[in-house]
């Protein structure tokens, strides 16, 4: 039997920093992960929002993590019988700014977890935790499924959607098949010279009303995106789980979908098929309406020696593109809280109830998990107003989602915040911007311990 | 450790041998087949009025069949450590 201060367990996108932070404090910290190498068991999009950077981890701020393109710009097509017939790119930023930047998962985890083993944690890959080890109710460590016993002061889940450890613990339920959609991927070559061509730095949302027949019914106005890569792009579409209370055939619909897409719409038939070759078709589940289910989010997100991370704490949101930034953040919250009970020598749920406290003050966790914007979206589906789909679409997609009612305050409030703790922030925030700005030009990364 | 891959998700690998991580408990299966519904790798089919695992080869881990199931027939688990399904390209 092994022991240790802190274990993680997940090495995804939260949890590597809530190590990195632990092991930086000087404790002694583990983490766990099923896959070979960080990340080639995420499948996720994907496009991470700036404020994930700018008041997310400083190292990652500071550092050159392997993203592949800025994205400067949103722009929203709107397409009947095939064709365009209206466009919104109101989102829009000047560079070096960004309000994005897309990542493959692999490389990224890779990067994160390369930087927590930097800091002196101990990183052990194929290693599945297949149960928590509890006694009174409180969780002491994990099994794994190489039968090691490995103990710990405390445990951070970071383990995604699936939250399986919690659930064993008791503390959470299967996420409803209503709060998820799943998403199928699709992964295509494009030489640099095209994407630069044919998108520039946007990434496109494609909106059509259900006839259409190019993405979901119940979903966000039946989108379909495109996220643009570096030499690649990368369309995905999703659908709930649950559509007018059934279970719809998702191995069908998911693939006919795009399947019409590419046959339909002239922009993708005439300005992008033949410039592209594919190369990936993945999918996975999405924990998108998490937060907004009361029921799920009124599930703890700790417990007695545990603490509960990203996905796995259903602070997800991925219709803004947000899960990432809601792991980053809870994975520092998680970590602050994880070292001071160690110092005290005292794991009981009093003392973690501090993350709670936590993860509920924090101006973006708490946006992104309880914007009802997301729900109004499907409004649209019963209406079949064009004029309300593309007012709707750019409250969501366009300039509308800065407007100070919906992602300006919590914006002002974590710039406010950040100002507070070093009124120096804005200057790393342009050094991030500008530095990040050079190496997607210059094709320039920190080297990856698996490349 | 074998590595497979499949003409209809490129792009994709499997590792290993990960076994049978996800089973149908038959006592509780009532057939209603939304398992089948969403499982995009077709791992399931329905026989005798039950759902069971056709096949594992290309599943992607993503648990919506565990989702779905509200009878709680679906046994969810993880592969073994270092085995399944992996990418470059999520
Ligand atoms: C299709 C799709 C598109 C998305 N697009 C975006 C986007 O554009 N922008 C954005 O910000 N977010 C996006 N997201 C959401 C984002 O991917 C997640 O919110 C984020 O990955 C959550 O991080 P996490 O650390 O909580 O979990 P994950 O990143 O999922 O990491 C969990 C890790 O734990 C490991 N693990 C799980 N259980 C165990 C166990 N028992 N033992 C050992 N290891 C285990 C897994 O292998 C994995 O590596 C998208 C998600 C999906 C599915
Ligand atoms: S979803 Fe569950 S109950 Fe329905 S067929 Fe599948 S296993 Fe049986
Ligand atoms: S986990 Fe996903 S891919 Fe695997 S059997 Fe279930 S639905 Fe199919």
């Amino acid at each position: 039997m092994e022991s240790c201060d802190v274990l993680v367990v997940g090495a995804g996108f939260g949890g590597p920093v809530a190590a990195r932070r632990c092991a930086q404090a000087g404790l002694d910290t583990i983490i766990l992960e099923r896959a070979r190498v960080p990340g080639e068991k995420v499948v996720s999009g994907l496009v991470i929002p700036f404020y994930g950077f700018t008041f997310g981890p400083d190292f990652i701020r500071e550092g050159n993590p392997p993203i592949e393109r800025p994205i400067c710009r949103v722009v929203n097509r709107f397409i009947r019988d095939g064709e365009i017939y209206a466009t919104d790119s109101t989102l829009r930023v000047p560079k070096p700014l960004a309000l994005g930047y897309a990542a493959y998962c692999r490389p990224f985890c890779t990067w994160l977890a390369d930087r927590a083993v930097e800091a002196g944690v101990e990183l052990r890959t194929s290693t599945t935790a297949v149960e928590p080890i509890l006694e009174k109710g409180a969780v002491k460590g994990v099994i794994t499924d190489r039968g090691e016993e490995i103990r710990c002061k405390v445990l951070i889940d970071a383990g995604g959607t699936q939250n399986r450890l919690a659930i064993q613990a008791g503390l959470r339920r299967k996420y409803l098949p209503e709060a998820l959609e799943l998403y199928m991927v699709w992964d295509f070559e494009m030489a640099k010279e095209d994407v630069d061509e044919t998108f520039g730095l946007s990434m496109e949302f494609f909106h059509a009303l259900p006839e259409e027949g190019i993405g979901a019914p119940l979903g966000f106005g039946s989108t379909l995106y495109i996220f643009t890569y570096r030499e690649s792009i990368h369309p995905g579409l999703g659908q709930f789980l649950v559509t007018r209370g059934e279970i719809p055939n998702l191995a069908r619909l998911l693939p006919r979908y795009f399947e019409n897409f590419q046959k339909k719409v002239t922009r993708w038939k005439r300005d992008i098929a033949p410039k592209v070759k594919l190369r990936a078709v993945t999918w996975d589940v999405c924990p998108i309406y998490a937060g907004l289910i009361p029921e799920t989010r009124n599930m703890p997100v700790y417990g007695d020696g545990i603490l509960i991370i990203g996905d796995a704490a259903g602070f997800e949101a991925s219709a803004f593109g947000d899960g990432v930034p809601s792991a980053w953040f809870s994975a520092e919250l998680a970590a602050e809280v994880a070292v001071e009970a160690v110092r005290k020598g005292d794991a009981s749920r009093d003392t973690l109830r501090e993350y709670e406290r936590k993860v509920w003050e924090h101006p973006y966790i708490t946006w992104i998990i309880t914007d009802w914007r997301r729900w109004d979206l499907r409004k649209v589906l019963v209406s079949r107003s064009e004029a309300e789909l593309r007012r709707m679409i750019r409250d969501h997609w366009g300039v509308g989602a800065f407007r100070y009612r919906y992602s300006g305050r919590p914006l002002l409030k974590a710039a406010r915040e950040a100002l507070r703790r070093d009124p120096r922030a804005p200057v790393k925030w342009m050094e991030m911007f500008t530095r990040y700005y050079h190496n997607w030009e210059e094709n320039r990364c920190d080297p990856l311990s698996t490349s | 450790m074998e590595v497979r891959t499949s003409d209809r998700f490129p792009g994709v690998e499997w590792v290993g041998d990960p076994g049978d991580f996800i089973k149908v408990d038959e006592s509780r299966c009532d057939g209603c087949a939304n398992c089948v519904r969403v499982c995009l790798a077709e791992c399931f089919e329905i026989k005798g009025k039950k759902a069971r695992v056709r096949t594992l080869a290309e599943c992607m881990e993503c648990a919506a069949c565990w989702y779905v199931c509200d009878k709680e027939a679906i046994v969810f688990s993880w592969p073994p450590g270092g085995t399944g399904f992996r990418t470059d390209w999520g």
